[in-house]
């Protein structure tokens, strides 16, 4: 009946093949959030805010050299080098398999940022600013966060209290694919997908064991729920030489 | 100072500095408090003086016992119960109310109301709506959803408060959404201007969360 207290594991699977490097995700991430806008004077000083960013990377030797592109948003790490940094526990873990950042707890001491080895956390060094027109454009569920705090990734957590407390009202359970985040909405490729990874019957629960899975930086140990699906090789053995390679 | 430091001695004044420092500090929190946990009424000078008495109070005490969710028709199925447009208002007091009245002459500029040769005109071009002040206001960071807790307080009567008196919930098992209002808000069907009656500080969300089963999460309500 509680639909809160239902242990969730809530991942994302990124398929990189999909992805054409559009930054539709980012921008919808933007818009979503209430992310502030970036200038050129942030980029110049390397604090560019933005939740979900895409990384290109060249693949092959010029001539054939092909454009490969991979979204990175906070990975929401099982065991995150994050949380326990944190001195004011503004940071945790949730019974949903979140990484959950509590904006009013937040000091500012920026240890997670530092902790942070895929760096998807970011700090308001300055108070938000948006133009006047676009005042009334603000996300009404989302706060808007402050100068002085640490903000990141929420896998849309406002869309997901949404669909819960709709089926709560309804009472029935959640059904896989439900709930969407906003940039899974915005692809155009359809190359993310959101749902319960404790579910073994959702579609990102299946996606995960799909032989092309990997994780960023399994080396650290930090378990991520967002999972990656490699771009596809033209010659398998290749790739599943790469796969073995990862893990050394 | 020459006279007052060997007297008390400078551990004296180092004392009464101390000491006023704190005091200063308590009387910084007290104030910091909101006005209600004090015991005194807050209240507003709205723009039109709205007798919430006359409308949504009891027909005995002539009232006109109407239902909340008629004005603030929001509440049950979104987060925040909407404050109405000008034109709800109008669509009574176009033709219901004294011609005299001050406050309804407000409302019927404001909703672009004249009669011009004995015909009641509406003329949505000289409407404008009107400044409420705001009551009851959380902070920024909290998201507060009025259509589950009136989803929950409809079904689970037992952990309605503050229940006025001239309301007969008591034994039953599912009560109207205009019934369990008075939780948070108070009788407001008796006050003459709106005031907060509950702290609406997040200890009182939090026991009532516990008490009811409701999720402690920080990020059910901060996010």
């Amino acid at each position: 009946m509680v639909i809160e207290n239902k242990d969730r594991n809530w991942g994302m699977v990124i398929d990189t093949d999909k992805c054409t490097g559009c930054n539709g995700c980012v921008i919808a991430c933007q818009v979503e959030n209430n992310v502030p806008l970036n200038d050129q004077n942030k980029f110049e000083r390397g604090r560019v805010m933005s939740w979900m960013r895409v990384e290109r990377y060249w693949e092959g030797e010029f001539p054939e050299v092909k454009a490969r592109f991979i979204p990175i948003p906070c990975q929401h790490c099982a065991n995150a080098p994050c949380e326990p940094v944190c001195p004011v526990y503004a940071t945790y873990h949730n019974n949903e398999g979140m990484n959950i950042q509590v904006y009013n707890r937040c000091v500012g001491t920026r240890y997670c940022a530092n902790g942070c080895p895929y760096i998807v956390r970011f700090f308001n060094y300055w108070e938000p600013i948006w133009p006047e027109e676009m005042r009334n454009h603000l996300n009404p569920d989302v706060t808007v966060r402050s100068r002085g705090i640490m903000e990141k990734c929420s896998f849309c957590i406002q869309r997901i209290r949404r669909g819960a407390r709709k089926a709560k009202e309804e009472n029935r359970e959640l059904e896989d694919g439900e709930i969407t985040t906003a940039c899974q909405d915005a692809c155009s490729t359809q190359a993310i997908t959101f749902g319960d990874l404790n579910d073994p019957e959702s579609k990102v629960s299946k996606l995960s064991k799909d032989d092309r899975s990997y994780t960023l930086m399994p080396h650290l140990n930090t378990d991520p729920n967002v999972i990656y699906l490699a771009s596809i090789k033209e010659n398998k053995e290749e790739f599943q030489e790469e796969k073995a390679n990862s893990h050394d | 100072m020459k006279v007052i430091v060997p007297i008390i001695g400078l551990g004296g004044l180092s004392t009464i500095a101390i000491l006023a420092i704190l005091f200063a500090g308590l009387i910084n929190a007290w104030l910091g408090q909101p006005l209600p946990v004090l015991g005194f009424e807050q209240t507003f000078d709205q723009p039109i003086n709205f007798p919430h008495t006359k409308h949504a109070g009891p027909v005995t005490e002539g009232g006109l016992g109407m239902d909340c969710t008629y004005c603030h028709r929001t509440v049950e199925n979104s987060s925040s119960a909407h404050v109405p447009a000008v034109e709800l208002c109008a669509s009574c007091h176009r033709a219901i109310g004294s011609e005299n009245s001050e406050e309804l002459k407000k409302l019927r500029e404001s909703a672009g109301i004249y009669s011009e040769n004995n015909q009641v005109i509406v003329d949505p071009k000289k409407a404008s709506p009107i400044n409420w002040k705001r009551v009851h206001r959380l902070p920024d960071h909290v998201r507060f959803v009025h259509s589950a807790h009136i989803n929950y307080l409809t079904n689970n009567p037992g952990a309605i408060k503050n229940i006025p008196e001239h309301l007969n919930i008591y034994g039953k098992e599912n009560v109207l959404s205009s019934e369990v209002c008075s939780t948070c808000h108070g009788d407001v069907a008796n006050m003459e201007q709106v005031h907060q009656v509950e702290p609406l500080k997040m200890g009182q969300c939090v026991n009532c969360h516990r008490e009811n089963g409701g999720p402690t999460d920080c990020a059910a309500c901060h996010h």
